[in-house]
């Protein structure tokens, strides 16, 4: 409508100008009036500028990358945090897997306890056999005491006696001796030495013109007699009458001295004899 | 293309680093991680309708991680921690459902 006026007063000359502005003017603005669209039916929508008043629109672009990437970084950080946190615990289980856990978990320390209920029985059984090996051990270690005493290997000492032959005008034979070293056997001496020589199962004596031979070594007059045994039967089976104490005072004219001792030390050992033919019974 | 970046940088991130979730945080990151999920679904949805914006997405994101924790402290205040946390998975599981038909649509036309 406007724009035809606009027409209307191209055509019409230039008199009717002055005249006509402020009608038209009027008519112009009334024309704006009326046009509008704005029937109150629709919401006005305002246009927004597409990227603020500068227009920056790329690097607004990158900011609003870097966000989603932020965003979407956290989401798969939180994501793989709680996958992780989810596979370490029982919280996710439901309750038949957690009654089977438990189940198996039970089953496991019922066969842990047997195991172990077998275990200690075998480590009873192993220290036992050590205890009895153990007792082994002593009573070998007892015997080994006792046989090395026995056979001359180990010094001895304890009661006793000591018997000092002294020879007279006749020469004391070897047998005497022997006898003499018998009785005291017989009485009950557990070690005995002759001279610095150490009496053993293997022992002799025999005559030399000098003297005695005593296992190979030569003994002369004064004889010296160690027993350890109960000294009193040891002095009663030399002493006793008719015995081979009086034989050598009468026989022999030899002078015998004995006396009893609270420790009598036999310092004299033999070497064990290595045997030849003789094997240990297994 | 961000996003998909974003994505695996975050997983990797998570993998390397090894997280120890603080005890305090542990009922509620599941629940964050899919109401993350459903903002990031929810601004594909946009990105293909054409009305996707930054400031939006961001909002939304924050806006629903922290609505959903908040949601899930309060009911585990008030003792219906379990339920309330099944019910906000189950809304947000119908809204990523919702986004992704809608972005299917878009992509297969129909």
């Amino acid at each position: 409508m406007a724009r035809a006026n606009h027409e209307h007063y191209e055509q019409h000359g230039h008199r009717e100008l002055h005249a006509a502005i402020p009608r038209y003017h009027r008519m112009n603005t009334k024309d704006k009036v009326n046009d509008t669209t704005d029937t109150g039916s629709f919401p006005i929508v305002r246009r927004k500028p597409p990227y603020g008043p500068r227009g920056n629109a790329r690097r607004a672009r990158i900011v609003s990358s870097v966000l989603v990437a932020l965003l979407s970084a956290l989401l798969g950080f939180g994501y793989v945090a709680q996958v992780r946190n989810t596979e370490s615990s029982y919280e996710s289980l439901t309750e038949d897997e957690l009654v089977r856990v438990l189940d198996e978990t039970s089953t496991q320390v019922d066969k842990l306890e047997q195991r172990k209920s077998e275990l200690n029985a075998q480590l009873e059984s192993i220290q036992s056999a050590a205890d009895k090996q153990e007792e082994a051990a002593r009573i070998a270690a007892q015997n080994e005491t006792t046989n090395g005493i026995l056979s001359g290997r180990l010094p001895a000492e304890g009661k006793g006696i000591t018997i000092t032959v002294t020879q007279g005008s006749t020469h004391v034979d070897a047998s005497t001796m022997f006898t003499l070293i018998e009785e005291l056997r017989n009485a009950g001496a557990e070690v005995i030495s002759f001279n610095s020589v150490r009496i053993v199962t293997s022992s002799y004596i025999k005559d030399t013109k000098s003297g005695l031979n005593v296992d190979g070594q030569s003994a002369a007059s004064p004889y010296t007699i160690k027993a350890i045994g109960n000294p009193e039967d040891l002095q009663n089976a030399i002493q006793i009458a008719g015995g081979v104490g009086s034989r050598l005072k009468v026989q022999y004219n030899a002078k015998v001295v004995l006396k009893q001792q609270e420790s009598v030390k036999i310092d004299e050992v033999r070497r064990s004899p290595t045997y030849k033919y003789a094997k240990t019974v297994e | 293309m961000a996003a998909v970046i974003g994505l695996i940088a975050g997983v990797v991130f998570g993998i390397f680093l090894q997280p120890d979730i603080p005890i305090v945080l542990q009922p509620y990151l599941p629940i964050m991680v899919v109401a993350a999920l459903d903002a990031l679904l929810g601004a594909a949805r946009s990105f293909f309708e054409r009305s996707f914006s930054d400031k939006v997405f961001v909002i939304s994101f924050l806006s629903n991680v922290i609505t959903a924790t908040l949601l899930v402290l309060l009911g585990n205040q008030l003792g219906v921690g379990s339920q309330l946390s099944t019910a906000v998975i189950v809304v947000l599981g119908i809204r990523i459902f919702s986004n992704v038909s809608a972005i299917r649509r878009f992509i297969f036309k129909g």
